[in-house]
Parts: C-alpha cells; sequence; structure tokens
C-alpha cells in the first residue's frame, strides 16, 4: 500500500530456522543414535555419514525454505485505524487489527534476541482464542518504539469518544500496562482490605447447610476409596469395617442374595438393608456438611467499587477479587432441597481483564443464599439490570412432542435388542424405562423458560435441579439459531447466547424448542440490542 | 431489498463459490478413493486365498462408493451455496450457513475484535476470498463467511472496520 509497509528483521529467518531445528531436535538425535548403534562395532565415529546428510537434507531444506517465504511475504502495515498484516504463501490472510482493540503490545527479548538487536512482539486483543492475535518474530528494536506510537497515536485519536463509554468500570484505553497493575494491586491487597459493603456472610449454621445441599460427600468418600486403593489398603480397611460388625456383611449378603431370588426376602433384612443405605446416606452427607465447613468457613463477599471480594477457608484461605466488569454470566442454582427450604446458590463466570493472557473461571459469590436476599445480590452482581423484571416465556406449547420423537427413536435400538435375547420378560424392564424417559422429557420441557429484556436475556432449566443462567445485553458476543432436521420438521429451531470464557460444562443461555420466527426475530433484537452497548475487557 | 424491520434481506455468497467448493470436493474425493484403491489392492494382494466373487464385490463396491462421491460431489456445492447467506445491516453481520443442521450466527459489529481477508490458492483463482470476523466469544470466535468476490470480502472488511471509528461509544 503505502511507504509505512514493513517486513520483519531479515533475523527472523534464522529464528525460523532455529524453531524448526529445535522441532526435529529430538528424531534427528534419534537417527542419529540409531544410525551410530547399527555400525559401532568398528568405532565410535564409524557411522553411515550419507544417512545423516539424508536426514539434515529432509528437514532443513523445507524448513529453510519455508522460513525464507515467510520471510518474504509477512508484511506490517499502519492505516490509520488499524494495524495490517498480510501473511501467507499459498493461502493468503490479509488481518486487520484495530488500534482501539489492542490490549497489549508485549515485547519479548530473549538473550539471542538481544545480542541481534531484535525484538519478538505479541499483538493481543483478548479475543477468544487465548492466543494472541498477531507474533511477529521478529522486529528491529526501532520498529517497536515506531509501532508502539503508531498504535498509541491511532488509540488517541479514538479515545475521547471511547472515554465516555457507558461501562462504568472500564478499562482505561491510554495504557496497556494498567490492566496488569489493576489485576495485581486488587489481587495483592484482597486479603488484607477488610472494609467495603459486605454482601454476604455466611455463618457456621449456613455453613453446614450448604454442605448438606451441595452433597459432595460421595466425591470425597470416591477420593478416599481411590487413594485407599492406590495405596494398597483397602483389604485392610473392608476387613476392619466388617468384623467389628460381622452382621453387616450376613446383611449384604442376605440382601444380594434375596434380590437375585435365590432366597426368600425377610422383614428384618429388609429394615436392616434400608437402614444401612440410610446410613450410609446421611455420613456421606456428614461428610460433605464437615467439607464445607472446612473449605468455605467464614465465607464473606463484600464488594468494593467495582470489585467484588470473597474470602473464605479455614486451613486453606482464599480471597479473591473479581472485577464486576470481568462477570460474563451468572448462574443462580437451585435443587430440589435449595427450593424446599428457600435456598439459592449463585455463580459468575469471568473473563479476560489481565493484559495478556485471557483468564476464565467459575467462582462462587454465593454457594448459599437466602431467597429472599438474592434479588439485593443480583442487584450488585448485575448493576443496572432489573432481574425482576424480566419477563419469562415458556418454550413452544408443541416442544414435548418434538422433543420426544428422537428420544424414542434412540430407545427403539436397545428395546428391539433387549426383547430379541430376553423375551416378553424384557418388557419389566423396556415399558418403565421408556416410561421414565417421556415423564423426564416431559418435566425437562416443561421446566424451560427463557426471558430478553432491554439489559439481559435468561435462561432457565431443569427439573429436580434447576439453573438460571443470566447474561448482560453488552457481555453477548454472538447470537445464533440452530435448526436441526427434527426442529425444521416442526418449525422450531433454537437459540444461543456466546459470552466470552464459557465453560464446556456450565449451563450457558441455549434455548431450544422455540417457534423458528420467533428465534430468528429474537436473535436479531438481541444482537441489535448488543450492537449498541459496548463490551471491553 | 430491505423487509419491514430495517434489516437488509440475506444475499447469497458468489456463485464462484460453487465452482471452488466442486473442485475442492472432486480432490476430495480422488484422494479418498486413491487410497481406498490402494488399500483394495494391498489386500488383493496379501490375501491368496480371498475368492474371485469376493474380489469382484469388493471391486464393485469401491466402484459405487467412488460414482456416489462423485454424484454427490457435483450436487453438494449447489446446496451448500443455496443455503449459504449473510447480511450486513448497521447493527451486526448475520450468515446464515447449513444444508441439514441450518445455522444463523449474529455478530455485531460492536463485538468484531478484528478480521481476516484470507485467500486460498482456488479462491485466488476465481477471484474469491473469505472474510474472517474474531470476537471474544468462546464457541464463536472465529467466525468465517467464505464464497465472496474479493473485492466484496475487502468491501465488508472495510465497512466493519469503519464502524470501530465512529461506534466505539
Amino acid at each position: 500500500m503505502t511507504s509505512s509497509e514493513q517486513r520483519l528483521h531479515p533475523a527472523s529467518i534464522l529464528f525460523d530456522i532455529a524453531r524448526y531445528a529445535r522441532m526435529f531436535a529430538w528424531p534427528a538425535l534419534l537417527a542419529f543414535f540409531g544410525v551410530g548403534r547399527q555400525t559401532m562395532g568398528s568405532g565410535r565415529y564409524d557411522f553411515d555419514v550419507s544417512r545423516i546428510e539424508v536426514w539434515l537434507w529432509v528437514l532443513l531444506v523445507p524448513s529453510v525454505a519455508l522460513s525464507l517465504a515467510r520471510y518474504f511475504t509477512f508484511r506490517i502495515d499502519y492505516t490509520a485505524d488499524a494495524l495490517v498484516i498480510r501473511s501467507g504463501i499459498v493461502f493468503k490472510n490479509v488481518r486487520h487489527v484495530p488500534y482501539a482493540r489492542i490490549q497489549n503490545l508485549d515485547a519479548v527479548r530473549n538473550p539471542f534476541h538481544r545480542a541481534l538487536g531484535v525484538v519478538e512482539v505479541r499483538v493481543e486483543t483478548g479475543g477468544g482464542g487465548g492466543e494472541p492475535e498477531a507474533r511477529l518474530k521478529v522486529l528491529p528494536e526501532s520498529a517497536v518504539a515506531d509501532m508502539r506510537a503508531r498504535v498509541f497515536a491511532g488509540r488517541a485519536a479514538v479515545a475521547p469518544s471511547a472515554r465516555a463509554g457507558a461501562e462504568p468500570a472500564a478499562l482505561a484505553v491510554g495504557d496497556p500496562a494498567r490492566g496488569v497493575d489493576d489485576g495485581a494491586a486488587a489481587d495483592a491487597d484482597a486479603g488484607t482490605a477488610a472494609e467495603g459493603v459486605t454482601l454476604l456472610h455466611l455463618p457456621i449454621k449456613e455453613l453446614l447447610l450448604c454442605g448438606f445441599l451441595e452433597n459432595r460427600g460421595m466425591v470425597l468418600v470416591g477420593a478416599a476409596y481411590g487413594a485407599l486403593w492406590q495405596m494398597g489398603l483397602q483389604d485392610r480397611v473392608w476387613s476392619w469395617l466388617f468384623s467389628t460388625n460381622i452382621d453387616a456383611r450376613d446383611v449384604a449378603r442376605g440382601v444380594v442374595l434375596a434380590l437375585m431370588g435365590r432366597e426368600p426376602l425377610s422383614l428384618p433384612l429388609v429394615a436392616m438393608g434400608l437402614g444401612g443405605v440410610a446410613a450410609f446416606l446421611l455420613l456421606v452427607r456428614l461428610i460433605s456438611m464437615v467439607w464445607a465447613f472446612v473449605r468455605l468457613y467464614d465465607f464473606r463477599l463484600t464488594r468494593h467499587g467495582d470489585d467484588l471480594r470473597v474470602q473464605f477457608g479455614f486451613f486453606t484461605q482464599v480471597a479473591a477479587t473479581i472485577p464486576l466488569r470481568r462477570i460474563q454470566s451468572v448462574t443462580v442454582q437451585r435443587g430440589w432441597l435449595h427450593r424446599w427450604l428457600g435456598r439459592a446458590a449463585v455463580r459468575v463466570e469471568t473473563a479476560g481483564g489481565r493484559a495478556g493472557a485471557a483468564t476464565r473461571d467459575r467462582e462462587w459469590v454465593a454457594p448459599l443464599i437466602r431467597e429472599h436476599d438474592l434479588p439485593a445480590l443480583l442487584a450488585q452482581v448485575l448493576p443496572g439490570v432489573d432481574v425482576a423484571a424480566a419477563e419469562w416465556h415458556g418454550v413452544h406449547p408443541r416442544a414435548f412432542r418434538r422433543a420426544v420423537k428422537p428420544v424414542l427413536l434412540v430407545a427403539v435400538i436397545p428395546s428391539v435388542v433387549a426383547l430379541s435375547l430376553l423375551g416378553w420378560r424384557a418388557l419389566l424392564l423396556v415399558v418403565p424405562v421408556l416410561a421414565w424417559m417421556v415423564v423426564r422429557t416431559r418435566q425437562h420441557v416443561r421446566h424451560l423458560s427463557w426471558a430478553a429484556g432491554d439489559d439481559l436475556v435468561a435462561f432457565r432449566s431443569g427439573w429436580f435441579n434447576r439453573h438460571d443462567t443470566l447474561v448482560r445485553t453488552s457481555r453477548i458476543q454472538a447470537v445464533t439459531t440452530t435448526a436441526s432436521p427434527f426442529d425444521r420438521r416442526a418449525a422450531m429451531a433454537g437459540l444461543r447466547v456466546d459470552t466470552a470464557g464459557a465453560g464446556e460444562v456450565s449451563h450457558r443461555i441455549d434455548v431450544p424448542y422455540l417457534a423458528a420466527d420467533l428465534a430468528a426475530r429474537v436473535r436479531e433484537q438481541l444482537a441489535r440490542r448488543a450492537a449498541h452497548t459496548t463490551f471491553r475487557w | 431489498m430491505d423487509n419491514e424491520t430495517g434489516v437488509p434481506a440475506p444475499q447469497p455468497v458468489d456463485p464462484r463459490f460453487m465452482i471452488v467448493r466442486r473442485t475442492a470436493l472432486r480432490f476430495t474425493v480422488a484422494v479418498g478413493a486413491g487410497v481406498t484403491l490402494l488399500v483394495l489392492l494391498i489386500v488383493f494382494a496379501a490375501a491368496d486365498e480371498l475368492p474371485g466373487w469376493g474380489r469382484a464385490g469388493l471391486g464393485t463396491l469401491w466402484l459405487v462408493a467412488v460414482a456416489a462421491g462423485v454424484r454427490a460431489g457435483g450436487r453438494w456445492p449447489a446446496r451448500e451455496h443455496a443455503h449459504l447467506r449473510y447480511a450486513l445491516s448497521d447493527e451486526a453481520l448475520c450468515i446464515w450457513s447449513g444444508v441439514y443442521w441450518r445455522r444463523a450466527i449474529e455478530v455485531p459489529r460492536s463485538r468484531v475484535q478484528h478480521t481476516d481477508v484470507s485467500q486460498g490458492p482456488l479462491e485466488r483463482r476465481h477471484g474469491l476470498g473469505t472474510l474472517v470476523v474474531y470476537t471474544a466469544g468462546t464457541d464463536h470466535a472465529r467466525v468465517a463467511l467464505p464464497g465472496l468476490a474479493h473485492e466484496v470480502a475487502l468491501a465488508l472488511r472495510d465497512d466493519l472496520r469503519q464502524d470501530h471509528r465512529d461506534d466505539i461509544v
């Protein structure tokens, strides 16, 4: 384009070749010694030289060619508002990175770089990939200062309007280093700061209840059993457990035999069996309570300006800072016991912020909270959003019919197999399982609901274990509608909202079984609303 | 062009997309056919006890599979093209795609982090390009729109970029 177009430093070729050489070093060494050993008999250096040369040619020539090609095709250019990077030999690519989006210009120099007076520059915008958006390997040292100047000059032109942004906690655009300092400083004094507004404090009673509801005891029992097994102690533990209580073994054997139909089931046996199961379940819950007490002891959530801070722990004390602007989504979880006791648990997903590596996390802001305190907490976590005003809608009226078809279709194969193997007796198994699947699907569909307001999109699902996920419009990255062949037959579609830092397994906004035209309308609406807000790390 | 909501109507991508896809699919089918043929020949050479009808059967199967591949490769691009649409409104870029599993991705303009316009060798030969839009999202951190005339891809890119200056607030 213009005269501002730049190449990389010629030393790039060297660094590139060095990188390939490192990649090949291990196989090359193997080949070297492999060949060496074959002809070891007649002396240490008496190996087949020609074969090593072949290896070197095979590995080095393409890498040198690639490095040269890369060097000659890689160009950097500065337009008025963006950094432009051209690359590629066969597959050509032109990347535009707007100055306003650049979070970080990292200059990396190892001793080799220093010796040659060059720098590797990493340009980061905090995109979803986690990798830097551009790696410039390598530039002359003088070019980095030039790049900084151009980027910040370009940014200053945009900055005045950016500063007027609606986000209260927006990261200042001026200085990329500030992001680091902010995060580090906030983390450093998180443990000491005691002032700030306390939003939630869990007394011991609530902690124990939290442990009871969370019911993580089974995980601990499993872990403990795994550890014992690892150490080869599980036989001893079993024999210790059952030699002190000889009855237990008899009970267990009795129950198993009875279940297999070998012996008639006697009432005392049943009672003892059930009692044993109940005792075990209770024990598991007790362990969970102790664990919650130790882990979450003195749980305290406070707000300091635009940061939330959580502190907890008996032995391991944790103090974490969650800047409000990093919160991408909020999930409220209520199991059936939670609902019965009027409690809920709140978790947030955070992403980005710390300039450089885009961090992502799921963090508790409230392991347990009373239902009537929840609105106040949500108002703090999602400032300016009226969660109570959200209008919840169910999914399509015919959603159950749509949902049950694939379930039954999938169930046909194992049912047929079971029937052909076991004969009519299999009905005893097949009918209840099918009935359960139908009921489950029915309840699943019935408990789906969603809301899309001006500054909030929300999705609720779950029959026994209910999850509400709330996302501010300003955190929406992309909105999609999808329609499988099943959906299209029923004129339905699913609606999904993509956010930064969403976990693989976490509850996300993914509303199935909407009328296709409604889904499209909501998609357009959400995208339009999101377009009028700013997203900033 | 505009419907009642003020959103531009979905536009098809360049018809040359079909040529590029057809060539790419043909190439894939050819490679697949070559590899399977090689395997088949090795099997024939190695398995001495394989009867003649077995060889004939396997050979026919291979022919049928290759024929089906060629046929599908000929028809699929047109169907892909028919379902690939895009619209760039004042607020968002929307891309529709998928023949059986349909999908529409809508990326608000203000969420575009940076953009690529890339050209593979086939695309370059036919003057096409792919616009790639990057967001800070998780599933859609990278959203690609293939099959655009290169000038159109560049124009869309500039249109999206222009936006950063005016709409940054």
